[in-house]
């Protein structure tokens, strides 16, 4: 039952300039991550969590999906919503909470979303956005529209009650989601070791009636190949499938969490040699597709975009306080619209 | 210009942090994301990086001193009047603005009405305090929680309290030093444990000639071995036989359970003495490691707690705590108990003494052992039993063996 998915995708195959694609978004996150880390401790920006070490599951998982289907996000594929559209000056912008954040400054900073792109605002509270998937899937299977839904999650989500939820009415009901997990090792503090008593996260999709694939979340091309894969399988009307991606948490939770507190420098170094970005360029040089002068240009290139995303989103100014009485009724309730003429 | 630097919170919520180490001094030019400052919050150690291109003019706070968020850190000349103006993001200058402006110095007279969160409204009507009357410190000029506790103490003809708080002044000859770190954690466990276990302390004198001698011919082959050989790993093997003959050494108790919980692993504590005050790192498994392990142990987790790089996890589980005051000596003490541990064992200076050994007075090498022991669990009885059956092994270390 438990099935590799690591065979050869079956309709899209990838070309050189995806391949280079790949790479790219994987290293614009990952010096977005360090901008953004930077800018944290330098005050700039409240709060921030990084996807340091998993980028290949990321973005791999996220480039076999199409435009119109839906994402689910966990907490760190902020790097997927850009690779779907989502501009960096809006990314920066909600991590800042300015006026150029979609979500005006109310959500939690580094907490993005992206309705063009179908990306749905994601949630500190763990797990949450698991039955939110099912729920939209099994929309789009009763409306008989083609898309299918994306429930990311970690390994500590599976530990939730909503997970065991959402996989039981997935399976029942043979909805059109994937449920993938990136598995990171570490659920805040607490390493997998102490989360399950399974063998594998993948290995409970069994239980509730439907395929599990391990796969190694640090090869994006292995990680695109499971994923492509499963959106078939979703796509044909077979049910849902969970893939476990294997990765693992090269930095801190967030911005407010130190992991030299719980886990060894010495795991850390391990999993470094095996640095999912590091990985994908010697891939591409290895294939011939990637010179030094390109790296060099590449990384400059990115690099600017990112300083110049971040001096415009700061120069732009908080939402204008007005907008505090909105979005939450249709028509303001007299005391509300009270309150707001009385300080405006 | 002058830029100044405010600590950010760098965790969710944080008020305050702690300054490790300074990487910059007064003069020095910094790159914008130069290393600033090494900064400890309750949440995580970070470093600090520089928002600006510059000259540093001036660093506050010492090492070791403590930082309010949103206090001025340090300043930077940015070298640069006019243009910094326009590019310094629109909220951090507000923002700025605002916790630097100082609280107004009457409310009633103004008769503005204050800010605060609910929940600071219900407190201030719970001290019957008119919450217009307070002056608030926090973002914006709310009222906070701590500005109606620091309301409350003032008397009751509606004092303002004053924009800064007064500063305590030493008395003269008196240095202050602020409690908290390990000073802290420490002060606080040796309350809880004196508190919560009532504590008796017996002494017994040990003959250590035996041990001694072992370990003087075994200190050879463990330095080859690059191991340094000590009198503990022996100690600590004697202990381990003794808290299996009398588990309830090797227990704690859950008052609020009503349980004594009998602990089948065993755990050993052993004190160390760091810069920062008392550690106390753990030899996990004891049981399970002969007499050189457990050197090496004790040997890398000291090191690591002096230089302050000890894991969390050999800092937790004691079952039984050890401590060494080794040859500074003394002749006895009464140790503290490691709460919720229930005994402890403290060991002194090894010296010769004479004492009579058949009829004769002979100098023999002699220890004293001081343990304290918590009477809610261990009785004195049990405790002076435990005691002379570890002594049993020290005297005769052949016996030793056996556990081996």
């Amino acid at each position: 039952m438990l099935e590799t998915l690591n065979k050869p995708a079956v309709t899209k195959s990838l070309e050189k300039s995806d391949l280079i694609r790949l790479y790219t978004e994987m290293l614009r996150l990952r010096l977005l991550d360090q901008r953004m880390l930077t800018l944290q401790r330098q005050g700039r920006v409240g709060f921030y969590g990084t996807a340091t070490g998993e980028e290949a599951a990321v973005i791999g998982s996220a480039y076999a999906l199409d435009s119109d289907d839906w994402i689910f996000p966990a907490l760190r594929q902020g790097g997927a919503a850009l690779m779907r559209g989502y501009p960096l000056v809006e990314y920066i912008s909600q991590c800042m909470g300015n006026s150029r954040d979609g979500t005006k400054g109310r959500q939690m900073p580094s907490h993005y979303c992206y309705r063009p792109a179908n990306f749905v605002s994601w949630s500190s509270c763990i797990a949450t956005q698991i039955p939110h998937a099912v729920g939209a899937a099994w929309a789009m299977k009763i409306q008989g529209h083609k898309n299918l839904a994306v429930a990311y999650m970690g390994d500590g989500a599976t530990s939730e009650g909503d997970f065991h939820v959402a996989m039981n009415f997935a399976g029942v009901f043979k909805v059109p989601v994937i449920f993938f997990c990136q598995n990171n090792q570490w659920s805040i503090s607490v390493n997998i070791k102490q989360q399950t008593a399974s063998e594998s996260i993948a290995i409970k999709a069994i239980a509730y009636g439907f395929h599990g694939s391990v796969v190694d979340g640090n090869d994006v091309l292995a990680v695109y190949s499971a994923m492509n894969n499963a959106v078939q399988q979703v796509r044909n009307g077979s049910g849902p499938v969970l893939i476990e991606a294997v990765t693992y948490r090269m930095g801190a939770h967030s911005s407010s969490d130190d992991p030299r507190m719980y886990r060894s420098d010495e795991e850390v170094e391990e999993w470094r040699k095996r640095d999912p970005v590091n990985r994908m360029l010697k891939n591409l040089e290895g294939q011939g597709y990637w010179s030094p002068q390109e790296q060099t240009d590449l990384e400059e290139k990115l690099n600017q975009e990112i300083l110049d995303a971040v001096a415009e989103a700061e120069k732009t100014g908080p939402p204008p306080v007005e907008s505090l009485f909105d979005d939450v009724f249709s028509e303001l309730l007299p005391h509300l619209k009270e309150q707001r003429d009385s300080k405006l | 210009m002058a830029f100044e630097f405010r600590l950010p919170d760098i965790g969710e919520g944080v008020v305050e942090g702690e300054i490790i180490k300074w990487h910059v001094t007064p003069g020095q030019k910094v790159k914008e994301d130069d290393p600033l400052v090494e900064v400890m919050t309750d949440k995580a150690t970070v470093m600090i990086p520089s928002p600006r291109k510059g000259t540093i003019l001036e660093t506050r706070g010492p090492e070791g001193g403590i930082v309010k968020v949103g206090a001025v850190l340090l300043t930077l000349d940015t070298g640069d009047v006019v243009a910094q103006v326009a590019s310094a993001p629109a909220a951090e200058v507000s923002k700025a603005e605002t916790s630097a402006k100082p609280a107004p110095e009457s409310k009633s007279a103004s008769g503005a009405k204050s800010l605060a969160t609910p929940a600071v409204r219900k407190m201030a009507q719970d001290m019957g305090i008119d919450i217009n009357q307070v002056n608030g410190t926090g973002a914006g000029g709310r009222v906070t929680r701590e500005d109606l506790l620091g309301f409350g103490k003032k008397d009751a003809a509606h004092v303002h309290t004053p924009v800064a708080q007064p500063q305590q002044v030493a008395a003269a000859g008196v240095e202050e030093i602020p409690l908290r770190g390990l000073r802290k954690k420490i002060a606080e466990k040796m309350v809880q444990s004196k508190h919560q276990a009532p504590h008796y302390t017996y002494v017994d004198e040990v003959d250590m000639t035996d041990l001694v001698k072992l370990r003087n011919s075994a200190r050879e082959i463990a330095a080859e071995r690059g191991i340094k050989l000590t009198y503990l790993p022996f100690i600590m093997k004697a202990i381990v036989a003794g808290l299996k003959k009398y588990p309830l050494l090797n227990s704690s108790l859950d008052e609020a359970g009503g349980k004594i919980l009998l602990k089948k692993y065993y755990n050993l504590g052993v004190g160390v003495a760091t810069p920062e005050g008392l550690t106390v790192v753990v030899v996990k498994n004891a049981d399970r490691k002969s007499v050189t392990d457990l050197a090496q142990e004790v040997d890398r987790l000291s090191e690591a707690a002096r230089q302050n790089k000890v894991a969390l996890e050999d800092l937790k589980g004691s079952t039984f705590t050890i401590t060494s005051l080794g040859p500074l000596g003394g002749m006895f003490a009464t140790p503290i108990i490691n709460y919720p541990e229930v005994a402890i064992v403290g060991i002194h200076k090894i010296e010769q003494r004479p004492v009579v050994l058949d009829g004769q007075i002979v100098a023999r090498d002699r220890m004293y052992m001081s343990l304290s022991f918590d009477h809610r669990v261990v009785d004195g009885a049990v405790g002076a039993e435990f005691c002379s059956y570890v002594k049993k092994f020290l005297e005769n270390p052949a016996l030793l063996f056996l556990q081996l």
